[in-house]
């Protein structure tokens, strides 16, 4: 039990962080007030030190895993608050300005943070689930305060319509995965991770996998789809991307998105990936993996939609945030491949979970500097959503532009940028996996994705500016985390090796222990190297 | 008592009686609470009105806790019992978001329906 | 060779872009051009430090763990063809930056620095010995021709730019799937090395022993994005848009050395990882290439645009460049390797010449220039020159490379049972070779005919036209000096071709031999041809 709490304390420290923030919003003073964003800061950034420090959770299903989305979510978090700072504080003060009086909903600055530290102590939670309840608690905590942010973000109605079809949405979603969790407890008897991998293991070796588990987990994964904004729950993306103020959309790509991302491979490892536990038993397999069948039939049937959906419908939009909203379902859709794909072998670049935690870390860098250059961008009062408020930034607006430029390459997968050592390790991974076809609909999707990226790459670089120069919302820090972010989708190209071996050690199942599980894998590789030979 | 509901099943199977109605089996139990899911999942899409949405995700919600229950009892554990309890708050935290979120709206626009929110397109 | 030669030639124009984006606008050509000129002379001392005895062999050879989680390694090293080509870009270079001398007049910092950008890229191309790297730098190449077409170049550049990178973009990430295949099959297969690297010595040793199957799909996947490149038949539709909006030094770089990194992955992928598919597919891929040969030098013919006629004869020769490729003997790929760079000479300096006239009459059109040998003879001679090194005029270095591809598809595989060093039996046959001499045929058909319009007969001028305030009738003294020296080489290399030959001698042949060694079935497949071509013959003395 005091094991357990000890590898809380990146979340304990943001809920005190959140305590603390609550306590500071409701000061007179407004020098106090405004530290609000200092202590998240602070606390994000403590929790993410804290978390790398810990080391991995024994009881998880992927120990190594929690340290490491933990600190991603922190550092992440962090460029994120600094988008997301003075959202909401702006509209206070102008109406304390205009003398507009007491706006109920806007009243009071500090919540914002600490909705946004919620969110983030329900991110952090996920990554440390080891049970359903738990995972089910988590993934509540993290969405439940994203409603509110959507909402409250902006005073215009686009923020509320999109507030309440997120949170409708979002709790249909969360229904049909607790449902699954239901069921998925009714057919294993358990709700923790472990014990349910267990019991699944022995109905495997047993014949089959119990249809009402199978069901269950069929229904939790279409549930979190939701949280990850992939077809068949992805309707509501654009509209609240687009509704919602930039800043809020920057934090809504990455923070449910990793959260659900995290409780995919959590329910996935209860039922597969097993070193090849599945082979055994005869419930599946193709080439090389070892998910279920049904399962991986779901999962490619939802990378391709959501790659294509988010694709081909982003090359529509004329709206900055729509075109970032769509693609954010195309990258989910990416990033599915490498689930499916799953842990082929030890090696980072073979291993599709590794690929999959790489590209989230390195999705959620690139996409806050996108979204930075629109929150950092204001016309007559309003956002500046427009695709012609590119035009011809790099020269009216350079630090802005060039941001653009990079994060968008980056986000096409371009060489030389960060998205493309991400991109790679997808493909080899599926290529491991025997995953042929899906591969080959990811490169089709990535030159789709060339369509629209290049739009907002060439923008800034090339158009002439149209009129003035967009003017820029009173708040510096966005420019500044755009800037980082730029800086990471190059920078850490030179240092990827470190992040990729974090990322290759953070996707070794830990069900059983290192040992075997290093000695499966290799037994894996040889099998399917005898396979291969076979053939 | 379960003994002599299994006796008096284990007698009617014997003389060729289908199963009497009151041994109630998980599946009765699975039953119902998929009627609930499905019953809240359909009129969640077919329904207009935003509370009426909302309760059915919250029927929804309780055909999940149903069934945490029963499994419990199939399984002998206690599990899903703590779980319901926690499906009850978070559930209530959903209901006092969703009350908020439609005074809100309906000071707005005057009116409960869905449809009354669609400024956004494409 | 000094290791320290090849990362220098790609580090150079980088840093001279940053120094023009760094300098005032006013002095950015000349940092340029002296960026560039210097980056020729290492290029001279490297022709010079390369051991030609040892033409085959990788030389000047760097190797830095780049990120080993990914097996990704900065390794370079040339052979002589790679080498030659690094060449040919480095001579290009300071001919672009000083053609651009009175063309660019706007943003002209920007321009440099990309144009410096894209030498960067194009020479790491070459040099790269890690597939990862080749693809990096390969891809790379998008972005400085991108902005080079649609900021710099004519009315529909948005259009020609966005289609040039989304047709070449799509064609190289199937390409990356593909070869990131042989990768994961170099690091799974019992046959590979067990380890995820991208060094593409040991991934050729791994790749030809997939199953023929598997070398298939390969090179499916590889050709789409090289074909794209080169381009061949169907996928070629972006090249004339590209060529005709680009702007000259666009224009000539795009002709002169970008086309060639589609025929430099044919000739170091698809030759050197899937020989056995390349054995067993090198028939339909011919056929392509001589339907571009003849359907483009077609389409020539009816040109009025004299750009637009030089970047469909592109499509044209370069079919000619894969044909001879795909004859998979000594003689059919050194002739393609040749070609590669004649045709960048001649097809560059063409570019450069229809460049020149655009500058004074602001037209292309051929019903509107005409005549010109009176008024402009000096440029009316090179014009003639280099359409005549085009065409294939004996003497001329076009001539060369042409007749070594066509002799290299004439060859069949009749000879296959005899062993003989350094030459092997063709893939091809006399037929692939008798349609593609008619593409040599149209060549002079159209480009006489363009230069009966545009050279000769009447002097035709636009109406509206007015001496340019800066450049005189003919030819100025920075034209010529632009010009000479690839004439002067065009001449070398039609007079005297052995010296080149010899130099390809050997990475040539080891390439060919690499393939029928590697293609075990191909002496399956001679067989198989033969006993096709007699149930052939037999039925049709049946039917007779």
């Amino acid at each position: 039990m005091i094991e357990r709490i000890a590898w809380l304390w990146p979340e304990i420290i943001l809920f005190l962080a959140t305590c603390v923030v609550m306590v500071l919003g409701v000061s007179p003073r407004l020098a106090l007030r405004r530290q609000c964003a200092f202590v998240s800061g602070l606390a994000l950034f403590l929790a993410a030190m804290v978390a790398i420090a810990t080391g991995p959770m024994a009881t998880s299903p992927w120990p190594q895993m929690v340290p490491f989305m933990k600190g991603t979510a922190g550092f992440v978090g962090l460029l994120t608050l600094l988008v997301l700072a003075g959202t909401v504080d702006r509209e206070v003060d102008r109406d304390q300005e205009l003398g507009r009086g007491f706006a109920a909903l806007r009243a009071n600055r500090a919540e914002f943070y600490a909705f946004f530290l919620f969110s983030m102590t329900g991110l952090m939670l996920c990554a440390s689930a080891d049970d359903l309840i738990w995972l089910f608690l988590a993934l509540e905590l993290t969405s439940l305060p994203t409603y509110v942010m959507v909402t409250i973000s902006t005073r215009r109605s686009r923020s509320q319509e999109a507030g309440v079809k997120y949170f409708f949405l979002g709790a249909l979603g969360a229904a049909i995965f607790l449902y699954g969790f239901s069921l998925l407890y009714m057919g294993t008897g358990s709700t923790d991770l472990g014990a349910i991998s267990t019991q699944i293991l022995a109905q495997a070796e047993g014949g089959a996998i119990n249809d009402i588990a199978m069901a269950g987990l069929v229904l939790s994964l279409i549930g979190v789809s939701f949280k990850i904004a992939a077809v068949p729950m992805h309707f509501y993306t654009a509209d609240v991307y687009q509704g919602a103020a930039a800043s809020v959309s920057a934090m809504l790509a990455f923070v449910p998105k990793a959260a659900g991302f995290i409780a995919i491979l959590l329910l996935v490892s209860t039922v597969g990936w097993q070193w090849g536990v599945a082979d055994t038993a005869g419930v599946s397999l193709g080439a090389g993996h070892s998910l279920p069948e049904p399962v991986r039939l779901l999962l490619w049937v939802m990378a391709v939609f959501t790659m294509t959906v988010g694709n081909v419908l982003a090359l529509l939009q004329r709206s900055i945030k729509r075109i970032l909203a769509y693609s954010s379902i195309a990258h989910s859709g990416y990033m599915l491949v490498g689930v499916i794909a799953g842990p082929q072998g030890a090696r980072f670049i073979d291993n599709g979970v590794a690929a999959t935690l790489f590209y989230l870390l390195s999705y959620g860098l690139m996409n806050v500097g996108a979204f930075a250059v629109v929150a950092s961008m204001e016309h007559k009062g309003e956002e500046a959503d427009d695709l012609d408020a590119l035009r011809g930034l790099c020269r009216t607006r350079p630090w802005l532009g060039w941001t653009m430029v990079i994060c968008a390459l980056s986000l096409l997968g371009f060489p030389f940028t960060l998205g493309f050592f991400a991109k790679v390790p997808l493909f080899t991974s599926g290529i491991a996996a025997g995953e042929y076809a899906l591969v080959v609909i990811l490169g089709i999707n990535s030159a789709i994705a060339a369509f629209y990226y290049l739009r907002l790459a060439a923008l800034p670089m090339l158009e002439e500016p149209v009129g003035e120069a967009p003017a820029l919302t009173r708040v510096p820090a966005r420019i500044v985390a755009g800037v980082l972010s730029a800086g990471a989708a190059l920078g850490m190209v030179l240092v990827a090796g470190f992040f990729m071996e974090r990322a290759a050690r953070a996707a070794v199942p830990g069900l059983f222990d290192g040992t075997h599980a290093s000695q499966s894998a290799t037994d894996q590789i040889a099998r399917s190297g005898e396979r291969r030979a076979d053939e | 008592m379960t003994g002599v509901i299994d006796q008096i099943g284990g007698m009617l199977a014997q003389a060729g009686y289908p199963a009497p109605m009151s041994v109630l089996t998980l599946s009765h139990y699975l039953f119902v609470s998929a009627a609930m899911f499905t019953l809240g999942m359909v009129g969640f899409l077919t329904r207009r009105n935003l509370i009426i949405m909302f309760l059915c995700t919250e029927m929804m919600f309780q055909a999940a806790g149903i069934a945490l229950i029963a499994a419990s009892r199939f399984w002998l554990n206690h599990t899903g019992q703590s779980f319901v309890i926690f499906v009850l708050t978070v559930a209530a935290a959903e209901a006092a978001m969703a009350l908020a979120l439609v005074v809100l709206l309906f000071r707005k626009r005057e009116s409960l329906s869905a449809e009354e929110w669609a400024e956004m397109k494409g | 060779m000094s290791p320290w030669i090849l990362p220098i030639l790609i580090l150079l124009p980088l840093l001279g872009a940053a120094l023009v984006v760094l300098s005032h606008a006013a002095r950015a050509r000349s940092i340029a051009f002296g960026i560039t000129l210097g980056a020729a002379a290492m290029g001279v001392g490297a022709l010079a430090s390369f051991d030609w005895s040892q033409a085959g062999a990788f030389q000047g050879e760097v190797g830095v763990p780049w990120v080993p989680a990914l097996g990704l390694s900065l390794s370079l090293g040339v052979d002589s063809i790679a080498l030659l080509l690094v060449a040919l870009t480095l001579l290009l270079g300071p001919i672009c930056v000083a053609a651009s001398a009175t063309a660019i007049t706007e943003r002209v910092k920007t321009y440099y620095a990309w144009l410096l950008v894209l030498q960067a890229a194009m020479t790491g191309v070459f040099c790269a010995r890690d597939l990862a790297l080749f693809y990096v730098f390969f891809e790379f190449t998008l972005i400085p021709m991108y902005v080079l077409i649609s900021l710099y170049g004519s009315t529909n550049r948005k259009r020609a730019a966005t289609k040039f990178f989304l047709y070449t973009f799509t064609g190289s990430i199937i390409a990356l799937a593909g070869l990131l295949y042989v990768v994961w099959v170099n690091a799974s297969a019992p046959y590979g090395s067990g380890e995820w690297t991208f060094d593409i010595a040991t991934l050729q040793a791994t790749s030809v022993q997939m199953s023929a199957q598997q070398q298939g799909w390969v090179m499916l996947a590889m050709l789409l994005g090289f074909a794209v490149k080169v381009p061949l038949f169907p996928v070629h539709t972006w090249l004339p848009l590209a060529h005709t909006e680009a702007p000259t030094a666009g224009s000539v770089i795009l002709a002169g050395v970008l086309l060639k990194l589609g025929t430099y992955g044919i000739y170091r992928f698809v030759l050197g990882l899937t020989p056995e598919g390349v054995m067993e597919h090198a028939h339909a891929l011919a056929v392509l290439s001589i339907i571009g040969i003849v359907y483009a030098g077609l389409i020539c013919w009816v040109q009025r645009d004299v750009k637009k006629l030089v970047a469909y004869s592109s499509v044209s020769h370069l079919g000619f460049c894969v044909l001879g490729m795909l004859a998979l003997n000594s003689v059919g790929v050194a002739g393609s390797v040749m070609y590669m760079i004649n045709h960048g000479l001649s097809t560059g300096a063409l570019f450069l010449l229809i460049g020149m006239i655009y500058e004074r009459y602001h037209t292309r059109d051929m019903e509107e220039l005409g005549g010109l040998a009176r008024k402009m003879p000096v440029w009316s001679t090179f014009m003639v020159f280099f359409a005549m090194a085009s065409v294939g005029l004996p003497g001329l270095n076009g001539f060369v490379s042409e007749v070594m591809c066509l002799i290299g598809a004439f060859q069949d595989n009749t000879v296959a049972q005899e062993p003989f060093v350094g030459a092997t039996p063709g893939r091809l046959g006399p037929w692939y070779a008798a349609v593609a001499g008619t593409g040599m045929i149209v060549a002079a058909m159209y480009l006489l005919y363009m230069l009966g319009k545009v050279v000769w007969g009447q002097l035709r001028e636009p109406a509206d036209h007015h001496p340019h305030p800066r450049l005189p009738t003919d030819l100025n003294a920075r034209e010529i000096a632009i010009l000479s020296p690839i004439a002067l080489l065009c001449l070398a290399i039609g007079l005297f071709p052995a010296p080149m030959l010899r130099a390809i001698e050997q990475p040539v042949n080891d390439t060919v031999q690499w393939v029928w060694k590697h293609a075990p079935s191909a002496a399956q497949y001679a067989e198989r041809d033969m006993q096709r071509a007699s149930t052939s013959i037999a039925r049709g003395e049946g039917d007779r």
